[in-house]
C-alpha cells in the first residue's frame, strides 16, 4: 500500500484551495484581444462573479488533481509490501535515555523527563530499555525487561553531581540493542544543555539507530535560554592581613535582568554574615567577608534567594592556609663540601623567602627524590640541581627533567667539575643550547674578582634591583665563572645578568608548558662568588627562580569537579559530590562544574544533525524512508511524471490561442 | 432581379478569385445595373459583327474574310477618357475579423474593389489602385484594357493588413499621380481619420474629381464584442485597456457614432461623399452607390 515518509507535507493539499479560488472568486482576463482602435474603450471594473462555462469545470479539476499530486510528491510517496509490514511487528526495541546532569534538576527538568519516559512506556510497543546517563552512563535496564521494573527505575531516579557528557551516552547506546531487532529507536529525553550536547556527535543511523529527541525543562521550545538562575561561581579564602581571612565569592547572574540577592556565610553551622548583592544581568559581582583565622577551618557561601536551579546556589571553602610550595635538590651522590656549602646557602635562602601563613616554602627532598625516580606526579616547585656533571648522564635524569619543565616546574642549575662536563650534558640532553669557552678566573682569585655589570634596560631583575639596591648586587664579587657563547638553536633564552663585559652570569630558559630553566655559570658558594653572603643572594635567586605559572592569589587547595581523581600518595581520592573534604594531607574542594549552571540550551534540530543525517524527530517517517530504501518502492518518481504531464495538460489548454484576434480570450 | 445569396460576403468570402467573384456579382447577381459599353473607335479590341455595306473598309477583318470568306467588322470599345482610382487602406486594423463578421474588413474592402473595377472597366474606364498603409503597398497606374483588371485581381491577392495607417501620407503620393478627371474611391475604416481627411480631400471640391469614401467597420466596432471581460490591445500601437464591454457598450456606441457624424460633415463640407459600410452587410449597396455617383460623370 502507499505510504507517505513526509505525511506532514500532506497539508501542502490545502493549496487546491487556490484553483477554486480562481475559479470561483476571480476573473481574470488573461490574454490580450487586439482591436482596431481603442479610442472609445475606456477601463471598468471587470466583475468578479460571473457564469461558469462549461470548459471551465474541466480546467478546474485539472488544476485541483495537479495540486493534488504534487502535495503527494512533496509527501515522499512509497510502495510498503505487506511482507516488510509483517517483519516488523514484534522486533521492535525502543531505548528510553534519561539525561541525569546535573542541570535536569533545575527548570523542572527532571520531573518533566520521568513524565515524559512513562508515557512513552505506556505508547510504546516492542521492548523497551532504559538508560540514565551524566557523566557516564548511571542507570542501566536492559532492553526486553519488564516494563514495571522499568517504571519503578524511572520513579527513584535522580540527578548526579558530575558534569554532562552526552557522548557517554551515544558511545554506548548502540552497544545495548539486539541484532535481531528490525528497528532500533532512541529516545533521548534531556534538557539538551549547551554544555552538555554542543560536542556529541554520533551517527546513528550507522548502526541502524533511529533518534527520538524530547526537549524537557521550562523554555523548551527550540533551543534559546532558560530564565532566572543565579550561581556562586567561585569561591576562596586568602589572608587579610595579621590573623584575618577574607572570604570572597564571585556570584555570576544567567539571567538579562538585574538580579539582587542575599549571600550568607555559614561556618560553624550558623550563619555569620549576610550581604545583600546586585549583579547586572549576564555579569557577575563579588561580594566578601572577613573572618578571625584560626576560628574556623571551612566555611559555606549560600545564596538564600531561591531561583530556577538549587544545585550551584551553595560552595564550600577551607579557611585554611594552602599546602606550601615544595623544593628540593639533585646533587651527586658524594657530596663534595663545595656541593654541601651550595646547597646549605641554597636551601636557607629559599626555605626563608617566604613566610609560616599562605605563602610557605618547605624544603621536601623525599618528593624531590621521587621525582628522580621518575615520579613526576608530584607537587615539586623548584628543582635545584647542583653540581650538574656525569652523574646526571648516568642516571638519566635528562627525560625526567624535560618533563619537569614541561609541566611548569622551574630547575636552577649550577655546574659541577669539570665545567665543561655540565655544558656538555645541558646541551646533549636538549636543555641548553650553549657552548663552553673557558673558565674565567680562579688563579687570581680575590684579587680582581669579576663584578656584575649594569642591568641592561627590560631585564625582569630591573624592577626589584633599582637605585640603591642595586649597589649591593654590583658590589658581589665572582671569582670565577664560565663563559658561554650561545649556540645557533631556536630556543628561548633569556641572560638576565651579566658581567661588565657582558659575558652570561645567569641563563634562563623559558620552557613551553610555562617551565624555566635558570643556568648559573658558577657555583652558588664563597669559593666561586660572595654572593650567597649578599643581602642581594635572596631577592636575586627568587626573581630568577620566579614560575612563570605563579600568581600567588591562584595558590590554594585542589578544587575538584565531581568525577574527578586526585592521585595521592597511598591511593586516590575521587570527588562525587560538592563539598570540603580531607584526604591524606590535602584539603579538597569539590564544586559543582559552573558548566552546569548555563542556562543555555542547543535546539533539537541542531542535534538531530549531530546525530546524523536521520537523527529527526519524526522517527515513523524516518523508518519508512530506511525500508524505503532497503525493501519499498519509491514513487516519487511516478508522481513527478504525473506531474509534469498534467502541467503540460494544463499549459496547452490554457495557453493563448493563435487566432486570439477572433477567440474570447477569458480564462480564470 | 438582384439575388442578394450572390451579394452576401458570407458566401463571396469562400470564392477566393476576384476575377470570379467580380462577375459573380455583377454579371450573376446584379445583370444589367451598369451601361452597356460603348463602341467606336477605341483601342481596346470588343467583337465581330457582319459588316454593313457603306460603313469604312478599314473595319472589316480581312484574315477572317480570308479563312471564312464573310465580311466581319471589328468594333472597338471606345475610351471614355474617365478615370477611377481605387484607393485601398492595407494597415493593420483592416486585419481585424470579429466573431459575427465571415471576413476580415480588408477582405471586404477587396471584394468591393474587385466589383468597383469589374464594372468601371466594363464601361470603359481607366483604372488604378492604390493600397497604402504607412508605407505604398501597391501602386498601379490608372490605364485602361482588360490587362489592367488582372493586374488589380492579383495585386488585391497578394495584399496583407499590416503596418500603421497614414492617410496623409499616402494621399500626397497619390494625388501627384491622379489624371485631369478621376472618380476617387476610398475604402477604409477612417479611424482617427476625422480631422485630417478632409482637409487632405479638398481636392473633390473641383468639378473634375468625385469622391466616394466607403468606411468599411467590424459589427465589433459598432457595438463591441461579446465578453464579460477583455483585455483589449491595440493592433496598431501598444495600448492596452482591460474593461467589461457590457458596461461600456452604450457609451461606446454613442462615442462611435458621433465620431461618425464628425467624419460625416468633415467629407461633406469638402463635397466628399461618405458611406459607412459593416463587414456582416451584402455589397449590392455599395456598388449601386459607385455606380450611382459613376453615371452621374457620364
Amino acid at each position: 500500500m502507499i505510504e507517505f515518509a513526509q505525511p506532514a507535507a500532506l497539508w501542502t493539499a490545502l493549496a487546491i484551495g487556490l484553483p477554486l479560488l480562481a475559479h470561483m472568486a476571480y476573473r481574470r482576463v488573461t490574454e490580450k484581444f487586439y482591436f482596431p482602435s481603442l479610442r472609445f474603450i475606456r477601463p471598468s471594473q471587470i466583475p468578479r462573479t460571473g457564469k461558469r462555462t462549461p470548459t471551465d469545470i474541466p480546467l478546474l479539476l485539472l488544476r485541483i488533481l495537479l495540486f493534488l499530486v504534487l502535495a503527494f510528491l512533496l509527501a515522499d510517496p512509497y510502495w510498503r509490501s505487506n511482507v516488510v509490514a509483517a517483519v516488523e511487528e514484534g522486533s521492535e526495541e525502543t531505548l528510553i535515555a534519561i539525561d541525569l546532569s546535573p542541570s535536569m534538576a533545575g527548570w523542572q527538568g527532571l520531573e518533566e523527563a520521568k513524565m515524559e519516559a512513562l508515557n512513552l512506556i505506556e505508547e510504546t510497543s516492542g521492548k523497551v530499555g532504559l538508560i540514565g546517563f551524566g557523566q557516564s552512563i548511571i542507570k542501566k535496564v536492559e532492553i526486553g525487561n519488564n516494563r514495571e521494573i522499568i517504571k519503578a527505575t524511572i520513579q527513584d531516579l535522580s540527578v548526579d553531581w558530575g558534569r554532562g557528557n552526552a557522548q557517554a551516552l551515544l558511545d554506548q547506546a548502540p552497544k545495548l540493542f539486539s541484532e535481531q531487532a528490525f528497528r532500533r529507536k532512541l529516545v533521548i529525553i534531556s534538557d539538551f544543555q549547551e554544555s552538555d550536547w554542543q560536542t556529541a556527535y554520533s551517527d546513528l543511523a550507522t548502526y541502524g539507530i533511529f533518534s527520538k529527541l524530547i526537549k524537557v525543562g521550562s523554555q523548551k521550545g527550540t533551543g534559546g535560554k532558560r530564565k532566572n538562575n543565579l550561581s556562586v561561581l567561585e569561591g576562596r579564602a586568602v589572608p587579610a592581613g595579621p590573623g584575618k581571612v577574607r572570604i570572597w565569592a564571585v556570584l555570576r547572574n544567567w539571567d538579562d535582568v538585574n538580579k539582587t540577592a542575599e549571600v550568607d556565610l555559614i561556618a560553624g553551622g550558623k550563619t555569620q554574615f549576610s550581604n545583600l548583592v546586585t549583579v547586572p544581568p549576564l555579569g557577575s559581582a563579588q561580594t566578601q567577608f572577613v573572618i578571625k583565622e584560626g576560628d574556623f577551618s571551612e566555611a559555606m557561601i549560600k545564596l538564600s534567594s531561591p531561583d530556577e536551579f538549587k544545585l550551584d546556589n551553595e560552595r564550600s571553602v577551607w579557611l585554611k592556609a594552602p599546602p606550601s610550595r615544595r623544593f628540593g635538590f639533585w646533587m651527586p651522590e658524594f657530596e663534595d663540601e663545595g656541593t654541601d656549602s651550595e646547597k646549605s646557602f641554597l636551601k636557607t635562602a629559599v626555605a626563608s623567602s617566604g613566610d609560616n601563613g599562605w605563602n610557605r616554602w618547605e624544603w621536601d627532598q623525599d618528593r624531590t627524590d621521587a621525582l628522580r625516580l621518575g615520579d613526576d606526579q608530584l607537587d615539586v616547585e623548584l628543582l635545584m640541581i647542583l653540581g650538574l656533571g656525569k652523574w646526571f648522564e648516568e642516571e638519566q635524569l635528562g627525560e625526567f627533567m624535560n618533563r619537569f619543565l614541561s609541566s611548569g616546574g622551574v630547575a636552577l642549575v649550577t655546574p659541577g667539575e669539570p665545567f665543561s662536563a655540565a655544558v656538555s650534558v645541558l646541551k646533549s640532553n636538549q636543555l641548553l643550547d650553549f657552548n663552553f669557552v673557558r673558565v674565567a678566573g680562579g688563579a687570581v682569585r680575590g684579587k680582581n674578582p669579576f663584578r656584575i655589570g649594569a642591568l641592561e634596560e627590560g631585564s625582569p631583575l630591573i624592577e626589584v634591583f633599582a637605585g640603591k639596591s642595586a649597589r649591593d648586587l654590583y658590589l658581589s664579587a665572582i671569582h670565577r665563572f664560565g663563559i658561554m657563547k650561545p649556540g645557533i638553536g631556536t630556543q628561548s633564552i633569556d641572560v638576565p645578568l651579566r658581567d661588565r663585559e657582558g659575558r652570561p652570569l645567569a641563563i634562563v630558559r623559558q620552557v613551553d608548558g610555562g617551565g624555566r630553566l635558570v643556568f648559573l655559570p658558577f657555583r652558588m658558594n664563597t669559593d666561586w662568588t660572595d654572593l650567597p653572603l649578599r643581602n642581594s643572594f635572596l631577592p636575586l635567586l627568587m626573581e630568577l627562580t620566579r614560575s612563570n605559572l605563579e600568581v600567588s592569589e591562584s595558590r590554594g587547595w585542589p578544587v575538584l569537579e565531581p568525577g574527578d581523581v586526585l592521585t595521592g600518595a597511598v591511593g586516590n581520592f575521587k570527588a562525587n559530590e560538592p563539598g570540603t573534604f580531607r584526604f591524606e594531607e590535602q584539603w579538597i574542594e569539590v564544586v559543582l562544574s559552573p558548566a552546569e549552571s548555563s542556562p543555555v540550551t542547543v535546539s533539537i534540530g541542531e542535534i538531530s544533525e549531530s546525530l546524523g543525517e536521520n537523527g529527526k524527530q519524526d522517527i515513523e517517517a524516518l523508518w519508512g524512508e530506511s525500508l524505503a530504501e532497503e525493501e519499498n518502492s519509491p514513487l516519487w518518481m511516478w508522481f513527478a511524471i504525473l506531474a509534469a504531464t498534467l502541467l503540460i495538460i494544463e499549459m496547452l489548454w490554457s495557453r493563448p490561442l493563435l487566432h486570439s484576434t477572433t477567440q474570447n480570450q477569458i480564462h480564470a | 432581379m438582384v439575388d442578394h445569396n450572390l451579394l452576401d460576403p458570407a458566401h463571396l468570402n469562400k470564392i477566393e478569385d476576384f476575377s470570379l467573384l467580380a462577375r459573380v456579382v455583377v454579371d450573376g447577381a446584379m445583370p444589367g445595373i451598369h451601361k452597356s459599353l460603348r463602341q467606336g473607335r477605341g483601342s481596346e479590341f470588343f467583337q465581330y459583327r457582319p459588316y454593313a455595306r457603306g460603313e469604312d473598309l478599314k473595319l472589316i477583318d480581312w484574315k477572317v474574310y480570308a479563312k471564312r470568306n464573310e465580311l466581319v467588322a471589328k468594333t472597338f470599345q471606345e475610351d471614355t477618357n474617365f478615370t477611377v482610382c481605387l484607393v485601398l487602406d492595407a494597415s493593420a486594423s483592416m486585419g481585424y475579423q470579429g466573431k459575427r463578421a465571415s471576413s476580415s474588413k480588408l477582405r471586404y474592402a477587396s471584394m468591393l474593389v474587385a466589383c468597383f473595377a469589374y464594372l468601371a472597366q466594363r464601361q470603359g474606364d481607366r483604372l488604378g489602385l492604390f493600397a497604402y498603409s504607412n508605407e505604398v503597398k501597391q501602386w498601379i497606374h490608372p490605364k485602361s484594357g482588360s490587362g489592367q483588371l488582372s493586374r488589380i485581381y492579383s495585386s488585391l491577392q497578394g495584399l496583407e493588413a499590416a503596418g500603421k495607417n497614414d492617410h496623409k501620407f499616402a494621399w500626397e503620393r497619390m494625388a501627384s499621380a491622379l489624371p485631369g478627371r478621376a472618380m476617387v474611391v476610398f475604402l477604409s475604416d477612417f479611424l482617427e481619420a476625422e480631422d485630417s481627411l478632409p482637409e487632405s480631400l479638398r481636392f473633390s471640391l473641383s468639378s473634375r474629381y468625385e469622391c466616394l469614401c466607403l468606411q468599411v467597420l467590424d459589427p465589433d466596432e459598432i457595438d463591441l464584442p461579446e465578453g464579460e471581460a477583455l483585455r483589449f490591445a491595440e493592433m496598431e500601437g501598444n495600448r492596452e485597456v482591460s474593461t467589461s464591454p457590457p458596461a461600456i457598450r452604450e457609451k461606446y456606441k454613442h462615442d462611435m457614432s458621433v465620431f461618425c457624424d464628425d467624419l460625416q460633415s468633415g467629407l461633406s463640407a469638402v463635397s466628399a461623399e461618405f458611406e459607412t459600410l459593416s463587414t456582416e452587410q451584402d455589397l449590392g449597396h455599395a456598388l449601386r452607390r459607385f455606380l450611382g455617383m459613376r453615371n452621374r460623370q457620364s
